[in-house]
Formats: C-alpha cells, sequence, structure tokens
C-alpha cells in the first residue's frame, strides 16, 4: 500500500521533470529560432492582429471593471477613518503595480494562449506540423517565433493600455460619484508612483507574453490522440501559464521591488 | 552504385506493437518502387522513417548517403528540401488557400518572384486537372480534391525524390491514370527516385521499376513487375488475386455467400 503510493509519487514527479524538461527545450530552441532566416513578417503581423489589436476591447472592459470595482472598495474602506484623499494613491499604485499586469496576463492566457494552444493542437493531430517538416520548414521557427515575438510586444503594450483605462475607471467612481475633485484625484493617482514602477509593471508584461505564447504554443505542439488531445491542450495552457503568471509575478515583485 | 534511399535492417515497434522488422530497400537514382501491403501493415510508418518524423528503433535509412535519423536539424532539413512528400491524409494547412499551400516550399526555400511563384503554382495545378482552383479554401475542396493538391505541394519544388503514400486512393479511374502518368512523366523529364505506396494494382505495374510487398512487418518481395507476378508466394498470389482467403489475414475470413449456403444445407440434410 505504502510502496504504492510512493511509487504513484515517484511516478507523478518524474513526469512533471520530463514535461518541465520538453518545455525548458523547446522554449530554448523557440529563442534561438528568432532570427534565422527567413523572416516571415506576414505572419508576424497576423500575430500581432490576433494577440494585440483583437484583444483590445477584452482588456478595456476588464480593466474598466476592476479599476471601478476596487475604486468604490476604496472609497468605502477609506471613508472608515476619514481619510477619502487617500483612495486615489492607493488606486493608483494598486493598479500600476498590480491589477493592470496580472489582470491582463490573465485574460491574454485565458484568450489568446488558449486560441494558440487550440490552433497548434488541431495542426499537430491533422499532420500538418508533419507536412511542415517535409516542407523543410521548422515549425518552431515558423509557428512559435512569430507567436513568441507577437506576445512580448503585445501583452506590454496591453497593460499601458490596462494601466491607462484604470486611471479612467477609477477616475469615474471616485470623481463621478464620490465627488472628490478631478485635479486631486489626477495628482494623487501618481503620488505613492516612480518611474520604476511603470518600468516593473512592463517587465511583467513581458514576461507574462512570453509564457503565454510558450505555453500555448508548446501544448498545442505536444497535443496528442485526436479531439479529447485538442480539447485539453487549451484548458492545460490555460492553468499552466496562469499558474506561471501568478508565481512569476510574486518573484519580480519581490526582487524588483527592493 | 549507391542507391538514393537505402532503408537498412529498419526495425520500428510502438510499445509492444512489432509494425516493421529488419525491413531492407534499396532505390536506385531513377528507379520508381512501388510499395504494396494490406491496410495497417507499416508502409506510411516506413515512409515515416525515411522523411525523419519517426526514428528507427533499429537499422537505419541512409538518403543520398546521409544517415536520416543522425542528422542535425538544419542538414535534415537541407536533405528534406530535395524530398517531396505526399500524405495520405493530404495534410493541408487549413488556414491557406490552395495556392498558397502549392506555393509554400516555393516561397519559402527559392528566391522566385511572386509572378513565377504563381506560374509554377498554376502548372502543378494543371498537371493534376486543378485549374481555376487557385483561391478556394482547402475546406471547400472534396477528398479528391485534397489529395491532388497534396500531391502538387509535394511536386512543386521540382525535387529529385518523392514519396507517395496513396496517392490514388479515393479518386476516380481516370483521375489515377492522370497522376500514375504524371509519376511517369516525372521520372522520363526530370529522372525523379521515387516510392510510391498504393492499393490500385493496375497502376502499381504501370508506373514500377520495382514492386515490393510488405507482409507482417517484413517485406517478402522487391522484384521487376513481372517477377513479381510469377512470384510463387503464397502471399503474392493472394494479394495478386485480390482473393480473402489464403495465409494473407490473421484471422479466417466471413465465409463466401455460396460456400455458407452449401455448408448451412449439408448440415440440415444430415
Ligand atoms: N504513432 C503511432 N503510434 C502507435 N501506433 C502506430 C502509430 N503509427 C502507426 N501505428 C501502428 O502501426 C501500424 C502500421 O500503420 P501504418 O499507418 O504504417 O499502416 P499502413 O500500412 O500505412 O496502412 P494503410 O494502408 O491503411 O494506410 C498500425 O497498426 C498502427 O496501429
Ligand atoms: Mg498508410
Amino acid at each position: 500500500m505504502l510502496t504504492k503510493t510512493l511509487e504513484n509519487i515517484g511516478a507523478k514527479v518524474m513526469g512533471a521533470l520530463a514535461q518541465a524538461g520538453d518545455f525548458a527545450v523547446l522554449s530554448g530552441r523557440t529563442f534561438r529560432a528568432i532570427f534565422k532566416k527567413p523572416f516571415d513578417g506576414a505572419s508576424l503581423l497576423h500575430q500581432f492582429n490576433a494577440i494585440g489589436v483583437n484583444s483590445i476591447p477584452v482588456i478595456v472592459l476588464t480593466s474598466l471593471a476592476v479599476s471601478a470595482v476596487f475604486a468604490v472598495q476604496l472609497a468605502f474602506g477609506f471613508r472608515q477613518f476619514q481619510a477619502e484623499g487617500m483612495a486615489s494613491g492607493v488606486e493608483g499604485l494598486a493598479i500600476v503595480r498590480e491589477l493592470a499586469p496580472v489582470i491582463v496576463g490573465l485574460m491574454m492566457a485565458g484568450r489568446v494562449g488558449s486560441a494558440m494552444a487550440a490552433e497548434l493542437g488541431t495542426m499537430q493531430v491533422t499532420e500538418q506540423i508533419d507536412a511542415l517538416e517535409c516542407l523543410a520548414t521548422d515549425p518552431i521557427h515558423y509557428l512559435f517565433v512569430p507567436r513568441l515575438i507577437a506576445g512580448a510586444i503585445m501583452v506590454p503594450l496591453l497593460t499601458a493600455l490596462g494601466i491607462y483605462v484604470g486611471f479612467w475607471g477609477g477616475r469615474m467612481i471616485l470623481v463621478g460619484v464620490e465627488g472628490q475633485s478631478a485635479f486631486v484625484y489626477s495628482e494623487g493617482f501618481y503620488q505613492l508612483l516612480s518611474a520604476r514602477d511603470f518600468r516593473i509593471a512592463m517587465i511583467k508584461g513581458l514576461t507574462f507574453g512570453i509564457i503565454i505564447a510558450l505555453v500555448g504554443c508548446w501544448r498545442g505542439y505536444r497535443a496528442q490522440g485526436g479531439a479529447e488531445g485538442v480539447g485539453n491542450a487549451p484548458t492545460s495552457s490555460v492553468v499552466t501559464s496562469s499558474l506561471w503568471i501568478l508565481v512569476m509575478d510574486f518573484f519580480i515583485t519581490k526582487l524588483l521591488l527592493v | 552504385m549507391e542507391p538514393v534511399i537505402d532503408v537498412v535492417n529498419l526495425s520500428k515497434a510502438f510499445g509492444p506493437k512489432v509494425v516493421l522488422s529488419n525491413v531492407n530497400l534499396q532505390v536506385q537514382e531513377g528507379e520508381s518502387l512501388v510499395v504494396l501491403g494490406g491496410s495497417g501493415t507499416g508502409k506510411t510508418v516506413l515512409l515515416r522513417n525515411i522523411m525523419g518524423l519517426l526514428t528507427p528503433d533499429q537499422g537505419h535509412v541512409a538518403v543520398e548517403g546521409r544517415i536520416i535519423h543522425q542528422l542535425k536539424r538544419e542538414e535534415l532539413f537541407e536533405t528534406r528540401q530535395k524530398i517531396g512528400m505526399c500524405f495520405q491524409m493530404a495534410a493541408l494547412f487549413d488556414s491557406m488557400s490552395v495556392e498558397e499551400n502549392v506555393g509554400f516550399a516555393l516561397t519559402r526555400h527559392t528566391t522566385m518572384t511572386r509572378a513565377q511563384i504563381a506560374e509554377r503554382v498554376d502548372e502543378c495545378l494543371g498537371l493534376v486537372g486543378l485549374k481555376d482552383t487557385n483561391k478556394l479554401r482547402t475546406s471547400e475542396l472534396s477528398g479528391g480534391m485534397k489529395r491532388r493538391v497534396g500531391f502538387a505541394r509535394a511536386i512543386a519544388l521540382k525535387p529529385k525524390i518523392l514519396l507517395f503514400d496513396e496517392p490514388t486512393t479515393g479518386l476516380d479511374p481516370v483521375m489515377t491514370d492522370v497522376i500514375g502518368r504524371i509519376i511517369l512523366d516525372l521520372k522520363a523529364e526530370l529522372g525523379v527516385t521515387s516510392i510510391t505506396i498504393t492499393h490500385d494494382l493496375k497502376s502499381a505495374f504501370e508506373i514500377a521499376d520495382r514492386i515490393a510487398l510488405i507482409f507482417r512487418g517484413e517485406c517478402i518481395a522487391c522484384e521487376s513487375p513481372d517477377d513479381f507476378r510469377k512470384n510463387p508466394h503464397p502471399v503474392v498470389q493472394q494479394f495478386l488475386r485480390g482473393d480473402a482467403d489464403g495465409p494473407f489475414l490473421q484471422d479466417p475470413p466471413p465465409p463466401k455467400r455460396a460456400l455458407a449456403r452449401a455448408h448451412h444445407k449439408q448440415h440440415i440434410n444430415i
């Protein structure tokens, strides 16, 4: 009984290690393939569109909702000890440092990471990836690289958009509903922030974009076994990349915010 | 002379299931080899080993003297540029149009201009009787059309080696003959070396310089069409007759209707 359990745990650990190793190898190959020829501009442009432009509505809506509800909470909380003036500063701090990067990261993991996994998974089980290989095209270079580049550029940009929209979401509540002065809000929003905080937000966006693209491509590329395999790829890519986004968020914050 | 494709002692198993055991095949330059064999005997697995999509358990495949599974990825891609492969299920890129599918390798591996590529694509599509389908999406094609687009994609780069995995299955008899002729033309004009897997005996005898038969993971015959016809091996003869009775199937087939009825009567009479 006990040995059986130990055996199972051992097998699980070995499996997880093998997966991690596989992911590391494929990631390494992707980074090395970035500068290989031929450069595929059309595909990159397509990914910029799919990852970046098409995500704008989702990011605007979620950032607006999260920043507004956070402002409501702050206004309520600070009113308890007559410190409503603090609300805008804390709102800015929270949005720039945590809310915008993490919310954008998680939304993008759900929106584009899963799409990548589904697309590559379908290509894998219908032999299209084998066909690429046979046409002397490295699937890593042809499929992974444009998605990685687009993710690494677009997720930070969308994070910036999230911050901008978050500013207006907070203003909507604190100025529009709570009746604070617009000038005080604008001043207060940036009061507790420095340039470093924006830099960290961009670093988070970059990291999350890379995680989303690599995990999405990897899960799709390794899909096998028909419809069920293709169905599992997006789910596991969202779970895996969300988890890593939260873990990396902690470490980036802990390391850079000294 | 060194063979262009040299399959040496090739063995491949998936888990406990042995698919190929100790297969040896040589294809000389400009030769057309046809591979026959029952469904599920490992013909596709053989081609995938030649392309380097699978790694052999034992033995090796050498193309132009280079052992495929030992090549670095760059070298492998170099070799693959000389090989055209036509997949059993076509494996077309479904996010692209017919034209983009056929021109894919041309766009990536040559310095041809757009106009030249378009011309070559038209030429290839014309060969397989698919003029004016350039702009269609692959989801708008019938099964046979997909197969022919796959065929056109494989020959677009004018490779010296062609591997066809059942290029004519699902095509009408006329189109089957057309594909057979294209393969013969490619051989005559460009000296193409080819391996064709087919279940169609008529076109097999037309295009083959040699015919190989794979049976239970082994290559039991590999000889010229005339010798193949005369081969006394019971499996070969059964395959040529297309008869269900014989050593070919592992499980005995259901009896034929007439026989079954006779058998039934006998029982009743007794
Ligand atoms: N990736 C794989 N994993 C496990 N088994 C496989 C795999 N690929 C092929 N096989 C097995 O290998 C055997 C041979 O398959 P293969 O596709 O080569 O058959 P085939 O000769 O091409 O048949 P057909 O004429 O029907 O296309 C089959 O029994 C199949 O179950
Ligand atoms: Mg097959």
